[in-house]
């Protein structure tokens, strides 16, 4: 069962995460990270390149990960999940967490990938966002860590075929769920956001026509992990030259039940249509925003950069998207600078899906409590002079668990929960 | 001499070989003198290839590693580190950057930049021919950490410092702590006023016995590097004994003769040269403002505490970091911009806030009585013609938030904001719908026509061609134009100019990597917290603050570091001693040596930073710099020029 007490449990393997983990780890304590993904890395391992400076997203977070994957005074466990957190003693915590098999054995796996050729399932691979398949015994994706296959018990047909071909025998049927109990004394949220289910807005048609994705979907065509090596449209794999930018899909709009700003999708947005006119020379890109909120360090200048590249900015609100039989979407919208009504055309809409609570954490909680705020993230009671602390002494946050935030925000909240983290334990031992 | 040498070319995901042909880079390298295995790979960084290159050395007997792929400020210690877990010496290893310097440069000449790719890849194998095996430095780390700066920032950091049990040294040029905070009422996120926010954090820090604040202090000079930084400070008297209330220091105040305009209002009010902290301000006490003083003795007849005989003193002390919190200003509007200067009744967001702060049951400016108020955006902030292109974050909901408040507070008040478009980003959103429910009017001008504020007779109008009401000409007259102004880098911090630090293209302190090491300088050992960095509000100050203290515990919680080996050494058999490195060097590392008859110079292990000033100036060629030799220059030479 290995070592049950750690100085600090890290739940979240996303970039707020390992960076808390590693600032720990790196004054000498022990750190438990637990992740219930098969990869550390969060959202930003999949992303292409991050605003303002255009850096490749896999460039920063393989190596923190790797950095992380080796550090001495880190354990990791993936495909993991939290069960419970409650006081034990005065101050310590014990955690319960569920290990779910992989039916491979980390150890032995090299990553060969002949059980993904035997592997004869196929089903819609979760880290493309469902564009591309993948096999039922997989790698999770090229950068994975640990880059080691997993069987999707849930699509194996238990046939066999991954076992025969493994050639260090690593895949292992008969593993079950580990219960482990675990002694902390202090535990670290990072458990990062969901996307918004752009769904709940029925009149942008999303899931209905082909040619209308999600913004996440897009930065997958745009990354260096591409399904693709282009960007192409789903309905008819038509390269698109006339792409509209939908802003605030599920922000800023009471309809949803959502009426804050998600801080992101306005410079992720205006990072895509740059990336897309390097990648697609002869297309149009248009950006429909209400505001248009480039705040941070260097996302003035990168605005204005995009607008000196061309990129179309229209103020005004989409009221309606309609399919033409070619696949093709007519927008329809309010431009606010003339304040009439418009319609435009475009072969390919991308939903720019704002930020909402992921509330898996108040679920660990069931002794104690763990108070959210209004928008359903997790409460930080002191806001001013200790953002990452919590209702719970003890128990801090990093990262957007506590709200939305850009990759330079969430790391320097990280670095926040780090000290506060460490400052506990020195005062508790 | 290397004789097995690993390369390893990185496609870097379509970064490097979209336009370098990273197979002909293959080909033209793996027959190199020394190379003993080439490979190329998607990602190096990965950790599965981290792997592999662990497995291959060993396995290959491979004895120096060559990676092309990005910048080594990037990479360079992720891969010394996998060479030295496969046992090998970390200078073993030689990083060739062919993505900033190959193919982002050449994005519109592929063969040019295959062509470039390939001279860089074979200059790094020559490199790594010649390398030598380098051990680091060891130096010791005092436990102990200077922080300059006691607003809230820097206070915050310390205490976070000081409770992991480090000594911390608070240096604060004013006489007392709060910086801006102890400025302003009413906060955003939780309506705590400044000075409770600022009275919880000086309790915290004069409570804590590991922290020793100087107040009216700055650091005159500083030497030592990462580890040992000597810092020498000048503490300035305030000229008053007994810091208590008194009925003389009242007496004392009120006979002073000299009035200057009080900064702490923006010049609303004036101050004499002896005064008191304002609310908000800590600790509560007098002084003398020694600049303005005429020593005319008016106090000293009234009140017994004043003490002109208070000399300034100079302490020194050793730390083995350095938290720079120095805060921003508020910009100021030039002469006629927006009216200010020329126009009555045309202020600024912050001078508002003090005016709020001081008016009672009425908010009047200058005699009148306030009813209607313009708010004019981006002031300093996202300028076409001017130097500051940057937003300044904090503004759109600090107006707003102050706009808000005044309403609650002056229920007459009615509120006029001329955007250019409003960026309460975030939670902060709430505030702009707030204001909305409350009536606040909302009018956004375009980038390239902002609003004109205008005087006619003794009424004050403000012009705007408005988005929001398809283009409409709007004119408002009103009773107080209010320019929304930015953050702007605080001028005349001693500490920047002393450790050079690096400035960005919009004047704040500069990070290393806004994602990667967001809180560390180039300067080892010098961390940035706080808006010296950029605009940042009260939250993601202390976030960043905290961030900070992090990292600078990390300098000094083992007690000892690891240094660079990359430095100058002289060979004292050909060295002459004529003073020319000694002169050349900028970190004052040469020390000049005499034993017996002989007069050397030596550079000293922990000071040097392996710049290589001293190199070319040396007559006698004595000198060689650690890990670039003469013989590694040369060879490297010879490849990139070769056809």
């Amino acid at each position: 069962m290995g070592k049950v007490t750690y100085d600090a449990i890290v739940v979240g393997g996303g970039i707020a995460g390992c960076e808390a983990a590693l600032n720990i780890a790196n004054n000498d304590f022990n750190v438990l990270l637990i992740e219930k993904d098969l990869s550390v890395g969060g959202k930003m391992i999949l992303l292409s390149k991050v605003f303002p400076t255009l850096d490749c997203s896999a460039c920063i977070t393989t190596p923190k990960i790797s950095e992380m994957a080796r550090h001495p005074n880190i354990t990791i466990f993936t495909g993991s999940e939290l069960q419970k957190v409650s006081k034990y003693g005065d101050n310590l915590f014990e955690v319960s967490i569920v290990k779910n098999p992989r039916y491979v054995n980390i150890e032995d796996c090299t990553g060969c990938q002949l059980c993904e050729q035997a592997c004869p399932v196929t089903v819609p691979d979760q880290y493309q966002l469902d564009m591309v398949g993948r096999k039922a015994a997989y790698i999770p994706f090229s950068i994975a860590n640990p880059r080691v296959a997993a069987i999707d018990i849930d699509n194996c047909t238990l046939c066999g075929a991954c076992e025969k071909v493994c050639p260090t025998k690593c895949i292992d049927f008969t593993q079950e769920k580990e219960e482990w109990i675990i002694h902390v004394k202090t535990v670290i949220l990072a458990t990062g956001f969901n996307l918004f289910n752009p769904e709940m807005i029925p009149r942008y048609g999303f899931g209905l026509y082909k040619n209308v994705v999600t913004s996440m979907q897009m930065e997958r065509q745009l990354a260096p992990t591409r399904p693709f090596h282009t960007v192409l449209r789903p309905g008819d794999g038509k390269v698109p030259d006339r792409i509209a930018y939908i802003l605030c899909t599920g922000s800023r709009d009471a309809s949803v039940g959502n009426t804050m700003c998600s801080q992101i999708c306005c410079m992720y947005s205006i990072k895509q249509a740059q990336l897309l006119m390097g990648a697609l020379p002869m297309a149009d890109v248009t950006i429909y925003y209400i505001d248009i909120r480039a705040f941070g360090k260097g996302f003035n200048e990168f605005y204005e950069q995009a607008l000196g590249m061309g990129v179309n900015f229209v103020k005004g609100k989409i009221g309606k998207i309609s399919e033409k039989k070619n696949g093709d979407l007519v927008l329809r919208y309010e431009d606010v600078c003339s304040g009439k009504l418009q319609e435009a055309e475009h072969d390919m809409v991308v939903l720019s899906v704002g930020v909402v609570a992921n509330q898996d954490a108040q679920k660990y909680f069931t002794d104690l409590t763990l108070k959210k705020d209004r928008h359903h993230f997790v409460q930080q009671v002191d806001p001013l002079l200790n953002p990452s602390k919590t209702s719970i002494e003890g128990v801090f946050v990093a990262g957007s668990v506590s709200g939305p935030m850009d990759i330079p925000d969430s790391i320097l909240s990280a670095g926040a929960a780090s000290v506060e983290a460490i400052n506990h334990i020195i005062q508790f031992s | 001499m290397k004789k097995k040498i690993g390369v390893y070319i990185c496609h870097c995901g379509g970064n490097i070989s979209d336009y370098v042909d990273v197979e002909k880079v293959y080909a033209e390298v793996r027959n190199e003198k020394g190379v003993a295995l080439a490979k190329i790979t998607m990602f190096a960084c990965a950790d599965a290839n981290q792997k592999e290159m662990e497995a291959d050395i060993p396995e290959k007997d491979l004895d120096g590693v060559v990676v092309a792929s990005c910048s080594p400020q990037l990479h360079l210690t992720t891969f010394r580190a996998v060479v030295e877990r496969a046992g090998l010496n970390k200078y073993d290893y030689v990083h060739a950057n062919i993505r900033e310097q190959g193919s982002w440069a050449h994005s519109d000449n592929k063969s040019g930049a295959t062509e470039n790719a390939i001279h860089v890849v074979k200059a790094a194998i020559a490199k790594v021919r010649n390398a030598e095996s380098l051990e680091p430095i060891k130096i010791s780390s005092v436990k102990a950490v200077a922080v300059i700066g006691a607003g809230v920032s820097g206070m915050r950091s310390a205490i976070a410092l000081a409770k992991a049990g480090c000594k911390v040294y608070i240096i604060e040029r004013d006489h007392f702590v709060g910086g801006r905070v102890a400025q302003w009422e009413n906060l955003f996120s939780t309506n705590e006023t400044g000075e409770e926010i600022i009275k919880r954090l000086y309790n915290d820090t004069i409570n804590n016995d590991n922290i020793t604040l100087y107040t009216g202090a700055q650091v005159l000079s500083q030497s030592g590097n990462i580890g040992s930084y000597r810092l020498k400070v000048q503490i300035n008297p305030g000229f008053v004994r007994n810091s208590v209330y008194s009925y003389e220091m009242d007496e004392a105040i009120s006979v002073c003769p000299i009035k200057i305009p009080d900064l702490f209002n923006f010049g609303f009010t004036q101050r004499k040269a002896i005064y008191r902290n304002h609310s908000g301000q800590l600790p509560i006490m007098a002084v003398i403002d020694d600049e303005n003083c005429t020593r005319c003795g008016d106090c000293e007849k009234v009140c017994k505490d004043i003490d002109f005989s208070q000399q300034k003193k100079e302490i020194n002390i050793e730390v083995g970091s350095v938290l720079v919190a120095s805060g921003f200003d508020t910009y100021t509007p030039k002469n006629n911009e927006f009216g200010y200067c020329v126009i009555d009744n045309v202020i600024t967001l912050p001078q508002l806030k003090r005016l709020v702060a001081m008016s009672d049951r009425h908010l009047e400016y200058k005699g009148n009585r306030i009813k209607n108020i313009a708010y004019i955006y981006c002031v300093g902030s996202r300028q076409l013609d001017g130097e500051n292109k940057y937003c300044s974050r904090y503004c759109c909901t600090a107006a707003i938030h102050t706009a808000t408040e005044i309403r609650r507070k002056y229920k007459e008040i009615n509120n006029y904001h001329f955007t250019r478009g409003v960026r309460t980003y975030g939670k902060q959103e709430i505030y702009y719908s707030e204001a909305l429910k409350m009536g606040d009017v909302f009018m956004q001008s375009f980038d390239n026509e902002l609003p004109e504020v205008l005087q006619k007779g003794n009424k004050t109008f403000v012009k705007i061609k408005d988005i929001l009401t398809e283009q409409k000409e709007l004119k408002l007259q009103a009773d107080l134009v209010v320019l929304v102004t930015s953050m702007v880098p605080r001028d005349g911090i001693s500490v920047n100019d002393l450790f050079k630090l690096p400035k960005g293209r919009d004047g704040f302190l500069k990070e290393i990597h806004l994602k990667l090491r967001p809180v560390e300088t180039v300067i080892d050992g010098i961390t940035i917290a706080g808006c010296c960095q950029g605009p940042m509000n009260l939250t993601e100050s202390v976030n960043s603050a905290l961030s900070a203290a992090t990292k600078s515990y990390s300098y000094v919680s083992k007690g000892e570091l690891e240094l660079e080996p990359i430095i100058a050494k002289v060979d004292k058999e050909a060295c002459t001693w004529c003073d020319a490195c000694f002169k050349a060097c900028p970190f004052d590392a040469i020390i000049k040596v005499e034993e017996g008859f002989k007069v050397f110079a030596r550079v000293s292990d922990s000071i040097c930073k392996g710049c290589g000033m001293c190199l070319p100036v040396c007559p006698k060629d004595a000198i060689e710099l650690n890990s670039y030799t003469n013989r590694e220059i040369e060879e490297m030479i010879d490849m990139l020029a070769s056809d």
